[in-house]
């Protein structure tokens, strides 16, 4: 009976790989191929760059919201701390695009853990609150400053390294993208990983098993923001500038949906449902221009549909299909 | 003075000017399994909040190998030695039986900052909690996932997560809280044979007479906001004072 349970779960232990290995070649192979279909080829590879960058930022969420159970409604914050350094540095500094991406998530670390040390102080509600109240904080001050970040106009004409072609851009982000689920997969599998779901589970008892509950909840806030700020910085070099509303609320709000449709109990639920929701609003603008409007209605009915019907997302959804369960 | 685990000393409560309970004093001897009883609402699972940092008494002394642990953070103070099981079962519901004590095991052990090692790769920690499963009789139910349990396995992992974490005091609030009267007495056996097992001293809270007076070797009552008898056994069923106010005709 054990021994069964032990060899269903390596045997989907190597079925997953396999899915992944499949996965990671196609993304590998995708801007190739797109290639070959000419402009709308080189559009569709800039929006699969953007979608790996907002799944990037969207799992990043995923460590406080799924594995944490902590609702925030300021992740922007990090988002934008992150595009705004890369955009600085390169613009102002003439710092290579590196040094610029390196620096990214560890200015945004920084934010996250000025905003966290307050906000982890406070629980559920009045934790999403507080950090939507910093989030916009944060928004206003770089509104407002307009001899460092330009204000509303943003900062534009980020230089763009020679050898970044669309392609090679798409590779580099690709490249990250791995590393980072990698290493939050790694992050979340550990004791940490372990520590930050009973927190989840059960703060009250986390604290009479000896953990230091605040602690644990502001690194991992931290580290949320670190993995935001690499999304936001890349992001920033993909557009070649970097404005206000990267870190608008409603920027906040996206990894929320994105996590809510891809599903929030496992790490790539959230990376699906983001480059799904993408994917879809582009459909609805191409289908017709004047549907942009009518976006927030689709978005809605989505949300709908899966409350409704797939409460745990397309991953819950499919695990539901496959009979399998996540712990 | 050096044998006492725990000193309770002129300890108040109250909640919103509702007193709780005034100027209460006792001493724990080390190593003893002992019981306090009282009414319902008398302010006995405050007692045990107050030990373990849930709140912070109004006035008096919590101290513990001569330390004062009042107010302290309720993780400080498992760290120092003192833990507990729940009267509501408090685990990690959707976690299972075997990540409840893996997750404690490995808070215990201070290795909560590991961010490399897969935690299902702990091998020390994996065999420790299996040691501890199997010494409550729920090993056999180890990978199931802790909500789903039975109510009294749940109460028994509760205890399982407790004992994880070592204490020298360990707290049991009605430990056979709604239970049926066979699992009543397997789980006071269980109490009396860790107990015996690990020397540890215990402190238990329990409204079932018959299993306070067959095990406990002192017992206090808590009636009327203050301690209001502590002996052994004998010497509270016979006390006129207890029988008027709490026992009545049950004895
Ligand atoms: N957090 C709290 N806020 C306000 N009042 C509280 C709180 N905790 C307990 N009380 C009150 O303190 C009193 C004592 O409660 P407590 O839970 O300690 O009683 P108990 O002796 O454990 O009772 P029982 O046998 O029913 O478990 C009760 O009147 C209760 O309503
Ligand atoms: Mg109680």
């Amino acid at each position: 009976m054990m021994v069964n349970a032990r060899n269903s779960e390596a045997s989907s232990g190597t079925a997953r790989w396999l899915v992944g290995a499949v996965v990671v070649v196609a993304l590998f192979a995708l801007p190739f191929i797109l290639s070959q279909l000419g402009r709308t080829g080189e559009y569709w590879i800039w929006v699969t760059t953007e979608m790996l960058i907002m799944a990037l930022f969207a799992m990043s969420l995923n460590l406080i919201l799924g594995y944490g159970g902590m609702v925030s409604f300021g992740h922007a914050a990090f988002f934008g701390v992150g595009a705004y350094t890369v955009a600085l540095l390169m613009k102002k500094a003439g710092a290579p695009l590196v040094l610029a991406l390196a620096l990214a998530p560890v200015t945004a670390a920084i934010a996250a853990a000025v905003i966290g040390w307050f906000c982890v102080r406070l629980i559920g509600l009045y934790f999403a609150i507080l950090t939507l109240a910093f989030g916009q904080l944060l928004y206003m001050v770089v509104f407002q400053w307009y001899t460092f970040t330009g204000g509303d106009d943003g900062i534009h004409g980020i230089p763009k390294p020679e050898i970044l072609t669309p392609i090679a851009y798409y590779l580099l982000c690709l490249v990250l993208f791995l590393i980072c689920f990698l290493v939050m997969r790694m992050i979340m599998n550990s004791s940490f990983g372990l520590t930050i779901r009973t927190i989840r589970e059960n703060m009250e008892r986390a604290k009479f098993i000896g953990v230091n509950v605040r602690r644990f909840q502001w690194y991992n806030f931290i580290l949320a923001g670190a993995f935001a700020g690499l999304a936001g910085g890349l992001l920033c070099e993909l557009n070649r500038f970097a404005q206000t509303e990267f870190l608008h609320w409603s920027k906040s709000a996206e990894p929320i949906l994105a996590s809510l449709v891809g599903g929030m109990y496992s790490l790539v639920g959230p990376a699906i449902g983001s480059a799904v929701l993408i994917f879809l609003k582009i459909i609805v603008q191409q289908a017709h221009p004047s549907l942009v409007e009518t976006w927030a209605i689709f978005l809605g009915l989505i949300l709908l549909v899966v409350v409704l019907f797939a409460p745990g997302g397309l991953v819950g959804l499919y695990q539901r299909l496959t009979g399998k369960s996540e712990t | 003075m050096a044998d006492h685990v725990l000193q309770i000393e002129k300890l108040s409560k109250s909640f919103e000017g509702s007193q709780v309970f005034n100027n209460i004093s006792f001493a724990v001897d080390q190593g003893e399994l002992s019981s306090i009883i009282g009414p319902n609402g008398a302010g006995k699972t405050t007692l045990f909040n107050l030990m373990t940092g849930y709140h912070v008494p109004d006035s008096g002394r919590v101290v513990f190998m001569g330390k004062d642990i009042a107010g302290r953070q309720p993780y400080d103070i498992v760290r120092l030695g003192i833990a507990r099981a729940f009267q509501r079962t408090n685990i990690f519901p959707r976690m299972s039986v075997l990540e409840n004590l893996v997750s404690t095991v490995i808070t215990k052990n201070r290795g909560n900052l590991n961010v490399v090692t897969p935690s299902a790769k702990l091998k020390s920690a994996h065999e420790r909690s299996y040691e501890i499963l199997e010494s409550v009789g729920l090993a056999d139910v180890a990978h199931r996932q802790s909500g789903t349990l039975a109510h009294g396995n749940q109460k028994r992992l509760d205890i399982a997560v407790a004992l994880a974490l070592e204490p020298q005091l360990l707290l049991l609030d009605e430990p056979t809280a709604g239970m049926s009267p066979e699992e009543r007495w397997q789980t006071v056996e269980l109490v009396q044979q860790l107990w015996e097992n690990l020397k540890i001293t215990m402190l238990f809270i329990e409204h079932d007479m018959d299993i306070v007076f067959k095990i406990s070797q002192k017992v206090r009552v808590l009636c009327y906001r203050t301690l209001l008898a502590e002996g052994t056994p004998e010497e509270i069923s016979s006390n006129e004072q207890v029988i008027e106010a709490y026992l009545g005709e049950e004895v």
